[in-house]
């Protein structure tokens, strides 16, 4: 008796499956929902989320007269880059799920990457902006974001636009993938401006103290100091520089700012301080997606998401990726991974995120990377590229002991 | 390197000292004397953490005044723990511990994150980021009363290991069991208690690192090890061997750490291996308390 329970449940639980695999696609994911950037994965799941959502909403996608409702099945990676790969091969061989969305950050995507290769499955990702990952010939995975190596491009620029004279600039990073190439795409970019870069090192991941760092840097009295890692990491990096009484002229994150907790942990000693971001609300994009601007991007989320007062720029690009793949599968008129790969690899849509097309490599190189500044009104504007500027930039930052 | 810089790594070194010592406190106290490797330990920092940032929060208490209320705190959820889960598995093997411990750290860290969501949060009292500065060299207030609380703790514990009638029982138990036992000593109590002061020592370490860093439900895994590494690095056996290896630890971190700070964490790990290939029992220690 129990036996044949079982066995009719069974029947059941795949009668339904069935079901929903006929008109439903699936997105695969693995996302940090625990560990160091469990934040960050939380961005990342809300946005696939919100725009899967959305397009549901609308009525789904229509791939050769039939349509289809979207879906999305994912598992908390731990921040593990190999529980990552794990939970790919898992999604794709055991989940069955027809499509990938990438993980958060540079060293998750770059394992799951290699999976994604061998079973021919593509996988757009929004939070793994490493060049590393791009570098080994993949076909199948392509990348959404401006590359690491612009990060902290805007900032530089924004500073000199206030600052031509300004000469030296100390860069510290994080020693994983992507803040590496942050870091290093900084330098050669102050070095190609003419500035001197006076220090330029790698702290490990998970670090709890930088004042070591710091006080090097204090010693060689650096005009800017950048810091690329994640959001912790800059918060250690100002509340430590205002221990050790470290006040350059202008601080800028790769990664940090662009998140409301920055500010909600450092108060007002967040003013001043920029932030690299991928987009912001305040940009000037008119696509051709469900939302079309930023701004309307941004109304709608926190329509959804009450508790998020600005939008991080990982809950846009994490939305953006779903997008990209509504794109490529209207258009290749199938579900068949290969026909959906080569239609992302051909994609040139403008979105309220910028444009979304990507070179041969599967990097999305089209899109510039902007700047915000915490200003000591309380809020956060964006300061560049100048054009879409809300504010100027406020600079110099005054030392810490003079506010 | 200039004298303010060589200064400053003095002092930076030394202010990291003293929290790293707290943090490991509790951890050797009940490796030493329960011979458990409480993989858990770090877990209940973060619970001290947020212990002091929500009485912050909620009703402005400083956090150097709430250490006490997250001491009490934890030394309760200690005890309880130890009594309800870790007694199961006293006499098993080491492995069943490291299991056991490590599953509680998991589920810790996830019911903090289901309640408190992974939100980035600190405690920012007035004071914070204020200091004095010596010459060249700056000295947070912070930092520098981190450093007092847990040298206090630290020698608060160890004249109650050596004083006290009820630190001497916990000793004894740590030295040999049977006899411990025949002399009348009741070892769950004593357990639980050692557990609970642990776990207390854990949260005033929470306390404070929540005034220094900016935490979420995942800051504790980190610091397990490091009182791991200082407790190898010092050796068990009596709270001054924690000081040592805290020392030891700030110092590696910190001159490595100026120079070369994409290695720190290599050296530190690399005198581990070495240490324990030359002096498995730690500079000072003995294999108890």
């Amino acid at each position: 008796m129990k036996k044949s329970a079982t066995l009719l449940a069974l029947a059941f639980w795949m009668a339904a499956a069935c079901a929903l695999a006929a008109d439903t696609i699936v997105f695969g994911a693995a996302i940090s929902i625990t560990g160091k950037t469990a934040k960050e994965g939380e961005y990342t799941r809300d946005g696939y989320q919100f725009a899967i959502d959305k397009i549901n909403e609308l009525g789904g996608i229509k791939v050769g007269g039939k349509t289809y409702k979207l879906e999305m099945k994912y598992y908390d990676d731990e921040t593990k880059p190999e529980r990552t790969a794990q939970l790919i091969e898992k999604l794709i061989n055991e989940d069955k799920v027809n499509l990938i969305l990438g993980p958060y950050g540079s060293s998750p995507t770059g394992t799951a990457a290699p999976i994604c290769e061998r079973y021919k499955i593509p996988m757009v990702e929004a939070n793994g902006s490493a060049e590393s990952i791009f570098s080994k010939g993949y076909k199948y995975t392509f990348m959404i974001l401006s590359p690491a190596k612009l990060y902290l491009r805007g900032i530089i620029d924004a500073v000199r636009s206030k600052d031509p004279k300004v000469k030296t600039v100390a860069i510290l990073g994080e020693n994983e993938s992507f803040s590496k190439e942050v870091a290093g795409g900084a330098a050669e970019y102050a070095k190609e401006k003419g500035l001197s870069v006076v220090y330029d090192e790698l702290y490990p991941t998970n670090a709890q103290d930088v004042s070591a760092l710091l006080t090097a840097i204090k010693g060689k009295n650096a005009d800017i100091i950048l810091g690329s890692g994640h959001l912790q990491d800059s918060l250690l990096i100002v509340k430590q520089s205002k221990d050790l009484g470290v006040s350059p002229k202008a601080m800028g994150f790769s990664v940090g700012p662009s998140s409301p907790e920055f500010r909600a942990n450092l108060g007002k000693s967040a003013d001043y301080i920029f932030g690299a971001t991928q987009w912001t609300e305040a940009l000037k994009y008119n696509g051709d997606d469900p939302w079309k601007t930023p701004k309307a991007f941004g109304d709608a989320f926190r329509a959804k998401h009450p508790n998020y007062k600005s939008i991080p720029y990982q809950v846009a690009e994490s939305a953006v990726a779903v997008i990209a793949y509504q794109k490529a599968i209207e258009k290749a008129a199938s579900l068949d991974p290969t026909k959906v790969r080569d239609a992302l690899a051909a994609i040139d849509v403008m979105t309220y995120y910028g444009k979304v097309k990507f070179d041969s490599r599967g990097v999305n190189i089209y899109k510039p990377m902007a700047a915000e500044q915490y200003q000591p009104d309380g809020n956060k504007y964006t300061v560049w590229p100048a054009d879409v500027a809300e504010k100027p930039p406020l600079y110099p930052m005054p030392a810490w002991d003079k506010r | 390197m200039s004298s303010a810089e060589l200064g400053q790594i003095a002092v930076n070194a030394l202010l990291l000292s003293g929290i790293l010592a707290l943090v490991a406190l509790g951890f050797s106290l009940v490796w030493g004397i329960m011979n458990i490797v409480n993989l858990s330990h770090g877990a209940f920092i973060v619970l001290g953490a947020y212990l002091t940032f929500w009485m912050y929060a909620i009703w402005k208490i400083d956090p150097f005044v709430s250490i006490p209320i997250s001491m009490a705190v934890m030394f309760g959820l200690g005890y309880l723990i130890q009594r309800s889960l870790i007694n199961q598995v006293i006499r098993a093997p080491l492995l069943a511990t490291f299991l056991l411990t490590f599953g509680l750290e998991i589920l810790i860290v996830n019911l903090i994150n289901y309640f408190f969501k992974a939100d980035t949060r600190s405690v920012q009292p007035a004071y914070s980021g204020t200091g004095f500065t010596l010459g060249p060299v700056r000295v947070p207030y912070i930092r520098l009363g981190a450093l007092f609380v847990s040298l206090a703790l630290v020698l608060a514990l160890g004249a109650f290991l050596n004083r006290s009638r009820l630190g001497r029982a916990i000793r004894a138990t740590g030295m040999d069991l049977d006899a411990a036992r025949l002399s009348g000593v009741k070892v769950a109590t004593i357990y639980g208690l050692t557990f609970a002061i642990g776990a207390a020592l854990a949260g005033a370490a929470g306390s404070l690192l929540s005034t220094q860093v900016a935490f979420d439900p995942n800051l504790g895994g980190p610091y397990t090890q490091r009182a791991f590494v200082i407790c190898v690095l010092g050796g068990l056996g009596n709270v001054v061997n924690v000081l040592i290896g805290a020392a030891l630890y700030a110092v590696i971190e910190v001159v490595v750490g100026s120079r070369l700070p994409a290695l720190s964490q290599a050296v530190t790990f690399g005198i581990l291996v070495l240490l324990l290939i030359v002096r498995p029992q730690g500079i000072a220690g003995k294999g108890f308390y």
